[in-house]
């Protein structure tokens, strides 16, 4: 067939195609709407998409002429994307994600997610223990203008009605805690691009940094309003960083050692599942920042109320990580 | 190859042709994306100076979408075109040619972070440079691409003046196609230019000069099929 009879042919259902992508595309879903009548039916697409694909391979294996193949390509390409497009988050994913998907993530990635809990608690815990021991040691970490800071802090001649902060508002600090701790929750996973250096560093400074505030407070009797403030917060804040570094840690070891995959492959699978958790940790950070904020703030608590509570969440966050989706088949994970 | 085209096959079994856009285009795009967000962050920042504290935590939740949402939520709602991206004619997609998808744009603009350093988005540019399709370290990690949007295109081949006439020889498929693409890239040349190449195919047409033209046209109107 010439050319000139296979445009005769399509031509009309080509425009047809070019008319209807140019509506879907506009940004607004009110135009989209009004204007996608009697163009043609968003159902009759597919069909007329894989027909114009045909009709491309066709053009090229008769070496029809290049403008005509350039829009051929330009149609299918321009319908590729409609037809491929992402769905928007629906409740019900957000609600999936959280119940089962993150949670077997972070048990699929067992190993860096325990070697990133290490290199966290491990300086943490020990520095605390330690400086009950030898309190003098807090000086070697952490300088005398940073002590007294935080001794003023938790002072608890001071801050009757407020905990751990000065005269901000719980709103305020919200935000603050939002900007702040994501930050450094994503940053710690993408710092594991660079061979996994980023989140060794991350987390064993932090580990240190918090052991070493919390031992300091504790031996010199500021304890009390430090452990009330930080009891509850604690669990998904210290939990998420420690994940976060873990997906980095995954993310370093691709580089590292992609094992039986190509690089590139690795590190696109390390770089999805890092994704993932980190929008996990992304959540889990915003509740901490939540609680943070409105409840551990609040010097009016009592201790009957605000221990307990804090138990529960460390308890009910763990199982949750360690028993969340697990009923689920396999390979039911869905894979974007 | 010095060509930055991918080739990419399709379910439907087509090869779909990506452009992958240098770092130039790229760091202008940014530039533009920088322009906006500095200036909604500062717009905010005005506008509550008015309201205290709490207008403070205004502030800080829209620091946070502004500098870790605006391109996830441009990238995967707008069809991979951030606004700067849209203005210099860039689309990010799947290095499979598809749509670019939430996981996969969570990525590569977390991995910022990392193509920012040391500093000035240094590892980025360099691995842009080094890449043969101008890839970021966040676009090897998320399997994304930068390629440049089609260009909108005139409708079709241009009508050809020219009445047709059949070639003297039968003409190879490749042939038949220079001939076209002659045709179809007359009325951008200079007329002169157009007797120059005209002018190779003097075994062709027999002729030099404006006839050779014309009757190079002629064939190329035969080849596509029309009837004079």
């Amino acid at each position: 067939m010439k050319q000139e009879s296979f445009q005769a042919l399509h031509g009309a259902e080509w425009d047809a195609l070019e008319r209807w992508l140019d509506v879907r595309l506009q940004p607004r879903a009110r135009d989209r709407l009004l204007d996608a009548s009697g163009v043609m039916a968003d159902i009759e697409f597919p069909a007329a998409y894989r027909r114009v694909c045909q009709q491309l391979a066709l053009a090229e294996r008769r070496a029809y002429s290049t403008l005509l193949i350039e829009r051929l390509r330009e149609l299918v390409h321009r319908g590729h994307l409609v037809l491929y497009r992402p769905r928007p988050p629906a409740a019900r994913a957000i609600l999936e994600f959280f119940g089962a998907t993150f949670p077997r993530l972070v048990r699929r990635h067992w190993r860096s997610m325990a070697v990133a809990a290490a290199l966290f608690f491990v300086p943490l815990f020990a520095l605390i223990g330690t400086l009950q021991l030898r309190p003098e040691l807090a000086h070697a970490v952490l300088g005398p203008e940073q002590l007294a800071e935080v001794e003023e802090m938790y002072d608890p001649a001071e801050h009757e009605d407020r905990l751990g902060r000065d005269e901000q508002t719980d709103l305020m600090m919200f935000g603050f805690y939002v900007w702040n701790n994501v930050s450094i929750g994503f940053r710690t996973f993408a710092s594991g691009l660079l061979v996994g250096i980023g989140p060794v560093v991350t987390l064993a400074t932090n580990g240190m940094f918090i052991g070493t505030v919390a031992g300091h407070l504790t031996a010199i009797g500021y304890g009390g309003p430090f452990w009330r403030f930080v009891a509850t917060h604690s669990a998904p804040e210290l939990l998420a960083i420690a994940i976060a570094g873990g997906a980095g840690l995954q993310l370093g070891m691709a580089v590292l050692a992609p094992g039986r995959r190509s690089r590139g492959r690795a590190l696109v699978e390390a770089g999805r599942d890092g994704a993932k958790l980190a929008l996990g940790v992304f959540g889990m950070l915003v509740l901490a920042a939540f609680i943070e904020a409105f409840w551990s703030s609040k010097a009016a608590l009592p201790d009957l109320v605000r221990f307990p509570v804090a138990a529960l969440l460390w308890i009910g966050i763990l199982a949750w990580l360690a028993l969340g989706g697990r009923n689920l088949p396999p390979d039911s994970d869905p894979e974007r | 190859m010095l060509d930055t085209l991918t080739l990419v096959e399709t379910p439907e079994g087509i090869s779909l042709h990506l452009r992958s856009a240098g770092l130039m285009p790229r760091a202008a795009a940014w530039a533009i994306d920088f322009a906006i967000r500095l200036g909604i962050v500062w717009a905010t920042g005005v506008a509550i100076a008015l309201l205290g504290k709490t207008g403070m935590a205004i502030y800080l939740l829209v620091l946070f979408v502004v500098f870790w949402g605006y391109p996830v939520l441009f990238e995967v709602l707008r069809d991979g075109q951030t606004l700067g991206k849209r203005a210099l004619n860039l689309r990010v997609v799947a290095d499979s040619g598809a749509p670019v998808g939430w996981v996969a744009s969570i990525t590569r603009n977390l991995m910022r972070t990392v193509d920012m350093l040391p500093f000035c988005y240094g590892f980025g540019a360099v691995a842009s440079l080094v890449d043969p399709r101008s890839r970021r370290l966040g676009d090897m990690v998320a399997g994304t691409l930068v390629v440049h949007a089609e260009p909108r295109r005139a409708k079709g081949p241009p009508a050809l003046p020219a009445a047709p006439v059949q070639p003297p020889v039968v003409l190879a498929p490749a042939e038949r196609a220079a001939v076209v693409a002659f045709a179809e890239r007359a009325p951008l040349l200079t007329n002169e230019r157009q007797q120059e190449l005209a002018a190779l195919l003097q075994p062709l047409t027999g002729t030099y000069g404006n006839d050779a033209v014309q009757r190079l046209l002629g064939m190329a109107s035969a080849i596509l099929g029309r009837r004079s």
